[in-house]
């Protein structure tokens, strides 16, 4: 690929070029990397889960002088940096610590307060600043060359943690906290923790920052560096740069940060470095954000696809995005796998039913959406549940799935479901998908089928971000059923597509295959059908068959298209205004008269129009 | 210790009238600015720099208590040239970016303070006189007084203005659902148009009684009064007006007793830090908030 040569050229031009400058500038530079460590470790908080920290510069501060108090006292500098990192780490998750409970961006303002808090207090305190205190560099960093090449090493560790993160579970629940918060719930995602963990990384980034500042001044009497100002300089380099594009931030970072320092004037003007470029970064803040928030980040996308475009031997052709037909046994081989997934709870026998709401009541203030519904499920059936606009069928899966209020008892496999969180109940093989889609549109079909997965990679994050064996092993065994599930539903060849860039039907079918991926015994889907034409939805019957009898599962579909629901469903239940008005064999449901005034109004009135 | 609680109603009066604003703007708009500070700080910068040099064209030195009317007119207008330009564009993106406008300009004013101003302490006359009153044995000077009389007064009109006006009705629609309200037409841009332009007035006027009573304005000076009026409406629960005053009151109080009581600098911010984590926490819509709970 073109651009991937081309930026490695202009990596190793940069970095190269950058090694024959004389030594001041290349301490000028070092400064200029201990911004750019900072800002690419607050657009993780940013880019990933859609949080801002208005404190990044005090917990620069947090980390230099931590590894000034630590390193002065005669510990080795590795020990210095560790502290340095924990510390800042610990200071970000104290500010971070409402997000377990909120879901706004309030936290803004926490992070406001520490900014403050640490101004005031703790960089006014000389136990704190290690005032009388300097931390000698190890004898291997004596020379600016090789100060710099560390600072330079410390990037690269950054780049490579940020790496990590966008592969591995840590990353994408960011993600899904960001864009779907309540419905990442059902993959298995702890919001209030993924955020947490996100503050934590972040602020772990930015003490690596600080503590390569601390090795670069030894002391630090002035607090200039660590103040509100640099916080939102902070932010400036990280959207004018284009949150989430590294290359971007650091180049904001240089613009932003070296410029001043390396020449007096703008070059080609009179202008004052010094005085404008705060300025113009701040003015160019919020031209950014509002009319180029991909910043220089996208600048540099748009000149890869055109050299990509330019000097491509050819263009990769774009996929059918639509599924293809599947090699039925390939299929039954993929689905065999899918269905051995390790379950947390044994299964209680005998039990009648695989799912069994007793009198569900869901009600939102004085709305009562679901009063007193009652209804079972029995193993390898397919249920369907019918109802006018507003008659509480997503209502009772978001019941099932944890994302309402419900009094009343819904037992699965016979285990009470009220009051379990609903980030565990696709562990307990129950999962679903969403009306209105309840996936990442903005990543590709193959990072969503993993987000849905969630509940399987149960190795600790860390683990995943330092890249241990059994988290890559997990990876890459949550990557292969990732693949059998697309195979299923003939979407293997879109698996590197991003999502959004399908037709809406094709979004719908990798939403089931990513609910399937999950190893669930009990599927429930959500108008699977909505936004397909007649012969996609009677192929996606046979799909909901086939899927039945090769993966052993459960279905409940909430359909508005009776005929299908009359070809595939085993058994219906009716629902009107929140309560159940029939029930029983498809056909006969649908033919009572209460059901269709409930479609179509008045009986008599529906003169002209049928069911279906 | 009664007399502290007393200076530091009159403090938090001043923040609440930020306070407010800011969670005008959250009620109307689902933006969190924090901006507000480096706003009215912008309008009586400039009602400073009018009083001693003269309003460019005019000649005319306006006198103290006019910079109150100078700060409150650039407040709003400054209000409205950030709605149309800045924030009206963003409607429909994700929260985050609004918050991230309102920081950009917060920093651009604050820097354009910096450029146009100095970074030197800018000596800030009262422009409510010189008087000083004994309440209950604290000592109010003039602005501090004024401020508690404007905290209430907003107060009552926030009242008012949302039970008993069309407009307000209107507003209060365009908070439940603004899709439905442009549906139902409603002027939502108006709507928009007019909680900036509300809140950047009492910005204004909220940095006119600040400045001289903490003994003069630097830039970045108020997005640290705005951190004790944000957090004051993080506290009461962003989506109440009557929240945002009683956090603000909570927080002036907070600050004057500790920072009394306890001698080490930074002290009262540590107990700021603390209530506003330990709010979130326990309660995480606030005091007086309808949502914000996951």
């Amino acid at each position: 690929m073109p651009s991937r040569v081309a930026s490695a050229i202009a990596v190793a031009v940069a970095v190269g070029g950058s090694l024959l400058l004389g030594n001041v500038k290349l301490s000028i530079l070092v400064g200029v990397g201990v911004t750019a460590i900072a800002a690419l470790g607050l657009d993780v908080l940013v880019a990933r889960t859609g949080q801002l920290s208005l404190a990044h510069a005090a917990f620069l501060g947090v980390g230099a002088f931590t590894a000034i108090n630590v390193g002065s006292r005669g510990a080795p500098w590795p020990v210095a940096i560790l502290a340095a990192v924990i510390v800042t780490s610990a200071a970000a998750i104290l500010t971070g610590l409402p997000s377990l409970r909120i879901r706004g961006l309030q936290i803004a303002i926490t992070t406001l307060a520490f900014q403050e808090f640490a101004e005031e207090f703790l960089f006014s305190r000389n136990d704190v600043t290690a005032a009388d205190r300097t931390l000698s560099r190890p004898s291997f960093l004596h020379s600016d060359v090789r100060l710099y090449l560390f600072a330079l090493a410390a990037l690269a560790l950054v780049l490579l943690v940020r790496y990590r993160l966008s592969v591995t579970k840590a990353g994408r629940s960011f993600l899904a906290v960001r864009d779907i918060e309540d419905r990442a719930r059902c993959f298995g995602v702890e919001p209030g923790q993924s955020k947490l963990l996100a503050y934590a990384i972040s602020g772990a980034i930015v003490g690596l920052a600080g503590s390569v500042l601390a090795l670069k001044a030894g002391s630090i009497s002035a607090k200039d560096p660590f103040l509100l100002l640099e916080s939102l300089q902070l932010v400036a380099i990280v959207v004018v740069g284009g949150a989430g594009s590294a290359a971007g931030i650091v180049t904001a970072a240089v613009l932003v940060k070296g410029l001043p320092q390396f020449s007096s004037t703008i070059p080609l003007t009179h202008l004052r470095a010094v005085r404008i470029v705060p300025i113009a970064s701040a003015a160019l803040l919020v031209v950014a954000i509002v009319a180029a928030p991909q910043g220089i980040g996208g600048l540099y996308r748009a000149v890869g696809r055109f050299l990509d475009r330019r000097l491509g031997a050819r263009g990769r052709a774009r996929p059918e995005p639509r599924p293809r037909p599947t090699d039925a046994v390939a299929a039954a081989h993929g689905a065999a796998t899918l269905r051995l997934v390790p379950r947390p709870l044994p299964l209680r026998m005998p039990v009648p039913a695989l799912l069994e709401a007793r009198e569900v009541r869901v009600a939102y203030g004085g709305v009562t959406a679901l009063d007193g519904v009652s209804l079972e499920v029995r193993r390898g059936e397919i249920v369907g549940l019918i109802g006018a606009n507003g008659a509480g069928k997503s209502t009772f899966f978001n019941a099932v799935s944890g994302l309402a209020p419900v009094k009343g008892s819904i037992r699965y496999r016979g285990v009470e479901l009220v009051g379990r969180a609903a980030s565990s109940r696709s562990a307990l093989g129950a999962a679903r998908t969403f009306q209105d889609l309840g996936l990442l549109r903005a990543e590709t079909v193959a990072e969503n089928v993993l987000l849905a997965q969630t509940w399987l990679a149960r190795y600790p994050a860390a683990a995943g971000i330092v890249g241990l064996g059994s988290a890559l092993r997990t990876e890459r065994e949550l990557r292969r059923r990732a693949g059998l599930a697309l195979e299923l539903f003939g979407l293997g060849h879109l698996a590197s597509e991003r999502l959004g860039d399908l037709p809406y039907g094709t979004m719908r079918i990798v939403e089931i295959a990513s609910a399937v991926a999950a190893g669930p015994d009990l599927l429930m889907l959500d108008e699977a059908t909505a936004g397909l034409g007649p012969d996609e939805s009677h192929a996606l019957g046979d799909r909901f068959l086939a899927v039945r009898d090769e993966l052993g599962l459960t279905l409940v579909v909430v359909e508005h298209h009776v005929p299908l629901i009359a070809r595939v469903c085993d058994y219906a239940y009716c629902l009107e205004s929140g309560v159940l008005i029939a029930e029983g064999k498809p056909d006969d449901v649908t033919a009572q008269p209460q059901v269709v005034e409930s479609f179509l109004g008045r009986a008599d009135a529906a003169t002209g129009r049928g069911l279906g | 210790m009664l007399a502290r609680i007393i200076t530091g109603l009159s403090a938090g009066a001043a923040y609440a009238l930020v306070a407010v604003g800011v969670v005008l703007i959250y009620k109307c708009t689902r933006a969190l600015s924090i901006a507000q500070g480096e706003i009215g700080a912008f309008g009586f910068f400039i009602a400073l720099r009018w009083a001693a040099r003269g309003i460019p064209g005019l000649g005319w030195h306006p006198a103290r208590v006019v910079t109150l009317l100078i700060a409150l007119v650039v407040g709003a207008a400054l209000g409205a040239a950030i709605e149309r330009l800045v924030m009206r564009p963003l409607v429909g993106r994700p929260p985050l970016d609004a918050l991230i406008a309102t920081l950009g300009v917060a920093l651009f004013l604050a820097l354009l303070e910096k450029e146009l101003f100095g970074t030197a302490t800018q000596f800030a006359p009262s422009p409510v006189g010189e008087w000083k009153l004994v309440v209950l044995g604290a000592t109010l000077t003039a602005p501090r007084i004024v401020a508690l009389a404007f905290a209430a007064g907003v107060a009552l009109a926030a009242y008012v203005f949302f039970s008993r006006t069309r407009f307000g009705l209107a507003v209060r629609a365009t908070t439940g659902d603004p899709t439905v309200a442009r549906l139902m037409g409603i002027p939502v841009n108006r709507v928009y148009r007019f909680a900036w332009v509300a809140a950047g007035a009492l910005a204004g006027l909220a940095a006119a009684l600040l400045g001289p009573a903490f003994g003069g304005l630097t830039p970045f000076a108020m997005t640290k009064f705005s951190l004790r009026a944000l957090a004051g409406a993080v506290i009461g629960g962003l989506d109440s007006i009557w929240g945002a005053i009683v956090g603000s009151l909570l927080v002036g109080v907070l600050e004057a007793v500790v920072g009394g009581q306890f001698t080490t600098a930074g002290a009262s911010e540590l107990a700021v830090l603390v209530l506003v984590i330990a709010t979130l926490v326990a309660r995480p819509r606030g005091l007086l908030g309808a949502e914000g709970a996951s």
